[in-house]
């Protein structure tokens, strides 16, 4: 189990939970901000270039009132989940099949470790010419940029399944199926809940990557590339928070089913 | 069945690759136990015991000699024969009562009598509160003892222990030890016991098997008489774990009776 | 809650990957035989040989359009164009220097304030919670707000490509230094080192692995950018390359220029993986 396990923060790093120190963090941004508002306020700096924080919120306000915004949004999760249920949906089997599987291990594990090498948004115009520009495009990209973390990680959990329990197994006289169910799929389930927060974060690139370079349908990126064509500086920001709150909401979201599935852990 | 459960070893070596040089962990291991008789194993460090109990369960298939369960070759594990493992080896994500059942998974008994015969088996080691705890909830010696419940689960016609109760504190080990002989007498279930406690080893076994080290091999083979293996005050008693206890010097490196072997 | 999951899941992601080259369970023993290596070898290029024959049967009996996927014939021979008309060194040659300034700007602020982060509980405290809140936003969610502010030459790529790197190499440092045992640090305690004696001859050794595994993410994170702003704003490089073959639908040009990615990519990462490797080497004994 050694392969993954959390390291918490040594030495000084944990008494920074003292309540009163948290709130340091925030001194820095809440300064940053008082700057920039400050700097559009006062005309120091063009406001197509930095718009005030008011303009922004009124950008957000005014593209939620005419339901835009609230498109765009469903758009780009439904896409993003879509892609990335996909990609782990065939990433866990493949990646459990390689770890298991001495022979896939030596016949196909180089093949899959030479393919993730080309960086994923090089299969863009590859896929874009396979399944067009549309929806179904984006999603396999989607799809594609979950399915590696997915499996590398799924891959790497697998093959290092304790031997001393392996043994156990064995001398349990387990049934393959009981064998996978009870011994290999759990020894192995962190590794894969970090494949898959992984490929959630990739996913997350990827819509975002997709919707620049398929430029059809509603999309965040869709709406970030408008902003940037028509030189809407308080869109382009505005969509810049969205992909960000979005991508820490989904991470959150992985780590809380993460640590109801491993409760053994946490002992 | 009293006929079941005879178990032979003839002639076996077992060797060893270690960085490039060859060890060999057993030599000419012959003997043999009969149905329902227990056999506890004392030897020094590193003299092959649990790698004897390897090749009888049947995880290392590697071997010269011959190793008959009933008179049949053995082919791999199978659920007539049981190990505690030196190691605990649990299954951290399963709860206690789980890791226990995962020696009926095999059995064709019906649901409700495996949930009875888990909860005897963990009460029988004393575990019947920590049932939903998880391994790494326990301290060490109670997660041997779920180990314990888990390899009497089913009721192997052969058990096999590799210093089962190392890790106990003397109260839980004495008890435990009572429990496994009636167990193991009222089942008929055969049982080689690998232990460091020649105390523990006289009081359980029928036999002692005395091994040396460099190559691992039986040095001699003590009967125990019925009743010097009963009382632990008796003289007979003390006798008996003076012999084994030379004898076991004799093989031991540290020792100056080496020269005597 | 001042580790966001992101830092721990590329930190997870380095052990889990690190404990894939420590060794594999099964897998050669130190010292196999020489013959041992080319049946692995050769295990590994059946598979590839394989579909590499099925393409080619598919295409010479046309039973995919080549608008869908050209004979490889087709893409040898426009590699073996681009190579000899010295098109391919000129166009990888821009994307490496990109991919090299960039990482370096990225991987050198990312180990400054990785260091600071680590030792400082000051610095950490004030810096940590706005970085790794920044982090969250991909890379790509950069651009549209860089290429206002910088325009699209040069300098868009090169920043898009420094902050790529410097998520992870910001992270594994500090995490690095944060993670060195508090039993090493007790050690030299006891041993009454000072400041630069416990930097120099604890936290840096101790922390170094993990610090390089960050530099390693840092530059395949870098690579992955490269790729990103090249298909979307470059008249130069291999990422335009694919665009162009793209527009005029030449999927051999594609298909070449994403193996020639492949391949830059690989070696980039297994450079830094031997490298990375040797470091780790007195970690074997623990493991
Ligand atoms: N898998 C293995 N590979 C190489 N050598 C091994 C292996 N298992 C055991 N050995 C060697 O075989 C010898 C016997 O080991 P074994 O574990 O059987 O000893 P043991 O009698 O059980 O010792 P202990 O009382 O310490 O448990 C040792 O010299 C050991 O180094
Ligand atoms: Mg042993």
């Amino acid at each position: 189990m050694s392969a993954v396990t959390i390291i918490p923060p040594a030495g000084e790093a944990a008494a920074t939970t003292e309540p009163k120190r948290r709130w340091n963090g925030l001194i820095l941004p809440a300064v940053l901000i008082l700057l920039w508002e400050g700097a559009s306020q006062s005309g120091l700096v063009d406001d197509r270039l930095l718009p005030s924080l008011g303009t922004v919120a009124g950008r957000g306000w005014s593209e939620l009132a005419d339901g835009r915004l609230a498109v765009d949004i469903a758009s780009s999760l439904a896409r993003d989940v879509s892609g990335f249920a996909i990609g782990s949906a065939l990433g866990i089997p493949v990646g459990l099949a390689l770890g298991l599987s001495r022979t896939l291990d030596r016949f196909v594990g180089p093949t899959f470790n030479a393919a993730k090498q080309i960086a994923v948004f090089a299969w863009i115009p590859l896929i874009s010419v396979w399944f067009g520009v549309g929806e179904a495009a984006k999603i396999a990209f989607i799809a594609l940029a979950a399915f590696t973390p997915v499996v590398v990680n799924t891959w790497a959990g697998a093959r290092s399944v304790p031997r001393t329990l392996g043994e156990v197994a064995d001398v349990l006289a387990l049934s393959r199926w009981q064998r996978l169910t009870r011994l290999e799929i759990p020894s192995a389930l962190p590794s894969i809940f970090v494949g898959l927060q992984l490929g959630l974060i990739y996913s997350w690139l990827a819509t975002v990557g997709a919707e620049y370079f398929m430029t059809i349908g509603p999309g965040i990126g869709g709406l970030m590339t408008e902003g940037r064509e028509h030189f809407h500086m308080d869109l382009v920001i505005l969509g810049v928070l969205l992909l960000g709150g979005i991508g820490l909401g989904l991470n959150k979201l992985a780590a809380l089913m993460e640590t109801s599935a491993l409760r053994w852990k946490r002992y | 069945m009293p006929d079941q459960g005879t178990l032979e070893i003839r002639n076996v070596f077992k060797r060893f690759e270690v960085a490039g040089r060859t060890v060999e962990a057993l030599s000419g291991i012959d003997l043999s136990v009969a149905p329902g008789e227990f056999v506890s194993v004392v030897g020094a460090s590193g003299c092959g015991k649990s790698t004897l109990l390897r090749l009888i369960v049947g995880l290392d298939r590697d071997y010269d000699g011959e190793i008959l369960l009933d008179g049949r070759r053995l082919a791999g594990p199978t659920l007539d024969r049981a190990i505690v493992f030196q190691e605990h080896r649990l299954f951290p994500w399963l709860r206690v009562e789980d890791n226990v059942a995962l020696g009926l998974l095999k059995s064709a008994l019906p649901a409700p009598e495996k949930r009875k015969l888990v909860r005897e088996h963990l009460e029988l080691v004393g575990l019947s509160a920590f049932a939903g705890a998880y391994p790494a909830q326990l301290s060490g010696g109670m997660s041997q003892r779920v180990a314990i419940a888990r390899a009497l689960v089913n009721r192997p016609d052969i058990l096999l222990l590799d210093e089962p109760f190392g890790a106990l504190d003397a109260l839980t080990r004495a008890y435990l030890q009572a429990e496994l002989r009636r167990i193991v007498r009222s089942e008929g279930i055969t049982a080689v016991l690998v232990t460091h406690d020649v105390e523990e080893a006289i009081f359980l076994g029928d036999r002692i098997v005395v091994m040396h080290p460099r190559p691992g091999r039986i040095a001699e083979i003590l009967p125990v008489d019925a009743a010097s293996g009963q009382d632990r005050a008796s003289t007979s008693f003390a006798h008996l774990r003076e012999t084994v206890l030379t004898g076991l010097g004799a093989g031991h490196p540290a020792l100056p009776g080496r020269l005597a072997a | 809650m001042t580790n966001l999951d992101l830092d721990r899941v590329a930190f997870e992601a380095a052990v889990a990957e690190r404990y894939r080259l420590s060794g594999r369970r099964f897998g050669a023993r130190a010292g196999a035989g020489v013959a041992k290596r080319a049946g692995t070898i050769a295990a590994a290029l059946i598979f590839p040989a394989s579909l590499f024959l099925v393409w080619q049967v598919a295409s010479l009996f046309d039973l995919v359009p080549a608008q869908i996927l050209p004979d490889p014939r087709l893409v040898l021979a426009t590699f073996r164009e681009f190579y000899d008309t010295g098109d391919l060194a000129f166009h990888a040659r821009i994307s490496l220097l990109r991919v090299l300034q960039g990482f370096a700007l990225g991987a050198g602020a990312g180990l400054l304030l990785g260091i600071a982060m680590g030792l400082s509980r000051r610095v950490r405290e004030f810096v940590e919670p706005l970085f790794l809140a920044l982090a969250q936003v991909p890379a790509l969610g950069w651009i549209p707000l860089v290429m206002l502010l910088v325009g699209i030459d040069e300098a868009l790529k090169v920043i898009i490509i420094a902050k790529a790197a410097l998520i992870p190499v910001t992270i594994n440092t500090s995490r690095g230094i944060l993670n060195v045992p508090r039993s090493y640090r007790e050690v030299g305690e006891v041993l009454t080192f000072g400041r630069w004696q416990t930097l120099t001859r604890i936290l840096a050794p101790a922390s170094v692995p993990t610090v390089f595994t960050g530099i390693r993410y840092g530059l395949t994170n870098a690579w992955l950018a490269l790729v990103a702003v090249e298909l979307l704003a470059s008249s130069e490089g291999l990422g335009y390359l694919m665009v162009w073959g793209r527009q005029l639908f030449q999927l051999d040009l594609v298909i070449m220029a994403m193996i020639v990615v492949g391949v830059i990519g690989f070696l980039l990462d297994w450079s830094l993986g031997l490298v990375e490797r040797r470091l780790q080497r007195w970690e074997a004994a623990g493991s």
